[in-house]
């Protein structure tokens, strides 16, 4: 922090206790500096300063009085900052998204007042087409979790799942200690510790097929819960993709471990996997923009995932599906 | 003197003048500045000016307008400083605070909640609150210049990386920010092509600077319809498909599809499921793998199957 940020901070933070002393004469300085996070003593070398300032002339009349007597705090002549500063436009739409995500979300009992208080931001905003217009989608499929899961973060509630992998394209039930709830890229995550599997993992909402909260009760999350990302580790294995600039994206979002140059506009990459499986049906939905250049195992993989799918399609591809 | 007294000092002053105060007269008669030469005055309220309207402060330059005076001064409008009662709750607030903390938005927002504080009259009341038990990240770059922006109707120009990796500049008269499957954004005019576009808030490339005056544009009448801008869906596309799936997959299909599904071979079940986006649905299809069939539109049947069909020959 540079010292003309602390200068604008100190400013920011009187423009708005100076309103609240001059309603609350004989505050208790102590009790304030607690409540907004502040040093009791930088406190009060902000409010003797405040005693030097007035209007030009800074006579006896102009300047502010500030009275300090004991702990406690009286301000007079100071009229013209009886009311806070106006919220800045970017405060009052940040603060209006914030509003509006949330009420958006199903089955979040705070909605109803999150929705009040999202109105009132907009009429101090100005409404209609001149108004603010911010349309957020947060949610996706297996909102209807939400409820029941919050509350099992809230108290540590061990949750059983009937889970469908996106790794194994397999579905298994299994013992989970929630630790928190993350709207991620158009879909809502669990995090938490996996007893099936022993170690961290994220859920994507709309893969639970069904959902039990337990009476047993977890040991609380290790503060603070690992972020929901993926981690590559020694023993994965490593996977080299050649991709189109149509599948360059991958990289980023397979936090590739190696991204280089190869022939034409393409790229590299290297994958850390933990199931080759995974790495097939990636591949696969790639289509044409991704080719599998090691390990041959990989490429069999693709090769039989994509057999065994034709097979369902009858010999001609053009033919009706088996059994219709 | 220390800056801090300068600028209440200047704040007052400029607050409680009749006239708009010149330069000259704030040099003179505002404790603090008089004592430097004439350039340092100027930087040091340049400076001062600058910092105190990026917190909010709404300093006006006016003419004086005084015995045919065309000289410009400054001042501070009263009913433009002053906070306007909201009449927030101390529920309202509390709920308030918990979306700032589940959107990550604090670095914004946190000013604006000290102010709402005092006028619930608890100073602090919300410093700290946490426990939703939701994360919405929703900060992005550039979100709050674009929101101010499409507020205050002023175009905007930014480098933004296209999705081929090249970068070219974007003069956009904003007009909504979308925030659609964990991305925001901004949908607006393309002064270049004279047509309505959408721009990721993450390819935007570097600064985004405002062109013009605010008030440039009238923002269109009709609200921003999220689905017809964000993606943009081949016209002509097909609506809706036919799929089979295998029962490991089709509780979840069931979710988003049309109607109940019906049995069908091998305990399979068949569904009718929107398309948004034709490459998207291919994707998906082929990513489950022998878990689901294509049955109809037979260009997407085919198109899945040539897929498919090139990655089992795959060497």
């Amino acid at each position: 922090v540079t010292a003309a940020n602390q200068t604008l901070a100190r400013l920011e933070r009187l423009l708005v206790v100076v309103p609240w002393l001059l309603e609350h004469p004989g505050a208790d300085v102590a009790a304030v500096s607690a409540r907004l996070g502040v040093a009791r003593d930088e406190l009060l070398a902000d409010l003797d300063l405040l005693g030097y300032c007035g209007l030009p002339g800074y006579g006896g009349g102009d300047l502010i009085e500030v009275s300090i007597v004991g702990d406690h705090v009286t301000l007079r002549m100071a009229d013209f900052f009886r009311r806070p500063l106006r919220l800045s436009l970017r405060e009052a739409v940040t603060l209006l998204l914030a509003a509006r995500a949330l009420a958006g979300v199903e089955g979040l009992a705070e909605s109803a007042v999150l929705a009040r208080a999202a109105a009132r931001l907009e009429s101090a905003l100005g409404a209609g087409a001149d108004g603010p217009r911010l349309a957020i989608s947060l949610g996706g499929p297996g909102e209807e979790h939400l409820a029941p899961l919050r509350t099992a973060v809230a108290a540590n509630r061990v949750v059983r799942l009937t889970y469908r992998s996106e790794t194994r394209a397999a579905t298994t039930v299994r013992e989970v200690e929630p630790w928190s709830l993350t709207a991620a890229g158009g879909g809502w995550y669990l995090q938490g510790w996996c007893r099936t599997a022993g170690g961290p993992r994220d859920f994507r909402l709309d893969r639970i097929r069904e959902l039990a909260v337990t009476g047993e009760t977890a040991d609380p999350p290790p503060a603070p819960p690992p972020p929901p990302t993926y981690r590559p580790e020694p023993h994965h294995e490593r996977v080299v993709l050649e991709c189109t600039p149509a599948a360059a994206w991958l990289a980023e979002w397979a936090m590739a471990e190696s991204d280089v140059p190869a022939r034409g506009r393409r790229r590299r990459i290297t994958l850390a996997v933990d199931h080759l499986d995974w790495a097939a049906r990636l591949v696969l939905r790639m289509g044409d923009d991704v080719r599998v250049v090691s390990p041959d195992a990989l490429a069999a993989r693709v090769r039989a995932l994509a057999a065994e799918a034709l097979d369902r399609y009858g010999d001609a591809a053009d033919g009706s599906p088996r059994g219709a | 003197m220390d800056r801090l007294e300068r600028l209440v000092n200047l704040v007052i002053a400029l607050r409680e003048t009749r006239v708009p105060l010149l330069a000259s007269d704030i040099r003179t008669r505002v404790a603090g500045y008089g004592q430097d030469d004439h350039e340092a005055f100027r930087r040091m309220f340049e400076r001062d000016k600058a910092d105190l309207r990026a917190l909010g402060v709404p300093i006006e330059t006016a003419p004086l307008d005084r015995f045919g005076d065309d000289r410009l001064g400054y001042r501070i409008d009263p009913d433009a400083y002053d906070l306007p009662p909201l009449d927030f709750g101390p529920d309202e607030l509390m709920a308030l605070a918990l979306a700032v903390d589940a959107t990550g938005l604090g670095a914004t927002a946190a000013g604006g909640l000290r102010k709402l504080e005092v006028d619930v009259g608890v100073p602090g009341l919300t410093r700290g609150a946490s426990g939703v038990g939701l994360e919405v990240p929703l900060a992005a770059p550039h979100l709050e210049a674009l929101a101010e922006a499409q507020l205050t109707r002023t175009a905007v120009r930014f480098p933004y990386r296209r999705s081929d990796g090249q970068s070219a500049t974007r003069t956009v008269d904003p007009h909504a920010l979308v925030h659609r499957s964990g991305r925001w954004y901004l949908v607006g005019r393309d002064h270049d092509r004279d047509a309505t576009r959408a721009f990721r808030l993450d390819r935007v490339a570097g600064d985004v600077r405002p062109v013009g005056e605010p008030g440039a544009f009238a923002p269109p009448q009709a609200p921003v319809d999220v689905d017809s801008v964000v993606p943009a869906a081949p016209t002509g596309a097909p609506a809706t498909a036919v799929v089979e799936v295998s029962p490991d997959l089709a509780w979840q299909v069931a979710r988003g599809a049309r109607g109940e599904g019906e049995p069908a071979a091998d305990g399979w079940t068949r569904f009718t499921v929107p398309v948004g986006d034709p490459d998207a649905f291919a994707s998906w299809a082929l990513g489950e793998g022998p878990h689901v069939v294509v049955v109809s539109p037979p260009a997407l049947r085919s198109r899945v199957v040539a897929a498919l069909r090139r990655a089992a020959e795959q060497p």
